[in-house]
């Protein structure tokens, strides 16, 4: 099979898997990335630090026994910072990120298809701008590591990434349980200002 | 835990998304991310009404049918299925717009909703893409990598939105 071929089946599989995990731990409803970005709502936070500390463990066994390579990308601080405030301002507007506006649309969010034409116009209205913005402002850096700022192997710092996130957790999870956030009809709608009718009204 | 649980912890979910780095660094030799997608999409789509858009260095490299470019692609595409896959197996039934939104905006209208999730996707893209990464990206794959720009990314996509969300929008 060609690596093309290759590329686009795992594609597929591994974006249902990822899909699947969105749907199910209610990360991709807007009631969860809204309620995160107001403070009282937590699972994307939860969601969103396990998979790092997963991450981090299953490199530091994949790099530390050499059989991948770490693939980050380049610091750039003023582009990092500018795109950072600019895409968290869309995040929450959106009540979604790049990757959940397709979940939402998989369970038939009709605005999601809004965000998706918008976030495609978006990237076309950079795409035209790429070559006077990566000379003004996104320039070029080093793809620099915490570990090696420091002088340890990668493999250290990810399992101490991954031990810090755990306890983390903990504590969040000690404070506000996870199930406290869902809302009774799952999609974090946890104010109860809805009308019945509004929370139980059937797909369009 | 079964696949017709209309919710799992988000720890087990989280677990799951963060194993599939794995086949994404051994396979595809890349992290797991999505923005880039918006720009191979949506710049092979628009480069077939002015094909000057394709002349671009970065517009190149990004709609070249390489496996990298369309495995993140298929990735996106595989997230909708496999999002749609969950709800039916879970059978719940979802209105056609969260009813956070009526709070959120202070309004129902749909157009406003409408406009509003156009515009926020808009920012999102053209945010990510300045920053070379979204929540998956830099998020998840570059903090996992213990990154130093996708961290200060991160922290700024998260100040961003909280900033928004507490100024513009009504306390859902």
């Amino acid at each position: 099979m060609s690596s093309v071929a290759v590329g686009i089946l795992s594609g597929v599989l591994m974006g249902i898997v990822f899909g699947f995990a969105l749907e199910k731990s209610r990360v991709f409803e807007p009631g969860m990335i809204v309620g995160q970005m107001q403070l009282r709502n937590w699972i994307m936070l939860k969601v969103f630090l396990s998979a790092v500390a997963t991450g981090a463990v299953v490199l530091a066994f994949l790099h530390g026994f050499g059989f991948a390579k770490l693939q980050p990308k380049a610091a750039l601080y003023a582009a990092d910072i500018v795109g950072g405030l600019i895409l968290g301002a869309g995040i929450a507007l959106a009540g979604a990120c790049p990757g959940t506006t397709l979940a939402q649309i998989g369970v038939g969010y009709r605005d999601a298809i809004f965000t998706l034409l918008g976030g495609l116009s978006g990237a076309v209205a950079f795409s035209y701008a790429q070559p006077w913005l990566a000379k003004s402002l996104i320039s070029s850096g080093p793809k620099l590591i915490f570990t090696e700022l420091v002088g340890i192997p990668y493999w250290q710092g990810a399992l101490a990434l991954a031990a810090v996130i755990i306890v983390i957790l903990f504590l969040i999870e000690r404070l506000r349980p996870w199930r406290a956030d869902l809302g009774s009809n799952f999609d974090g709608n946890v104010s109860g200002k809805a009308s019945p009718r509004d929370r139980l009204a059937p797909a369009e | 835990m079964s696949l017709s649980d209309k919710a799992w912890s988000p720890y087990a979910a989280g677990i799951v998304i963060g194993m599939l780095q794995i086949p994404a660094f051994l396979l595809i030799e890349t992290a797991l991310g999505a923005s880039s997608s918006y720009v191979t999409a949506g710049a092979a789509l628009v480069g077939l009404v002015d094909p000057s858009l394709l002349q671009i260095d970065y517009v190149a490299r990004h709609v070249a049918a390489n496996a990298k470019n369309l495995w993140q692609v298929a990735l996106v595409m595989g997230i909708a299925l496999g999002a749609f896959a969950s709800m039916k197996l879970s059978g719940a039934v979802r209105a056609s717009v969260s009813p956070i939104w009526t709070t959120a905006l202070g309004s129902s209208s749909r157009p406003l909703r409408y406009a509003v999730a156009f515009v926020a996707g808009f920012l999102m893209l053209f945010g990510a893409r300045i920053a070379d990464g979204c929540t998956s990206g830099h998020g998840l794959s570059g903090m996992a990598q213990l990154s130093v720009g996708s961290t200060v990314a991160v922290a700024a996509m998260f100040a961003g939105g909280i900033v928004t969300a507490l100024l513009l929008l009504r306390r859902v």
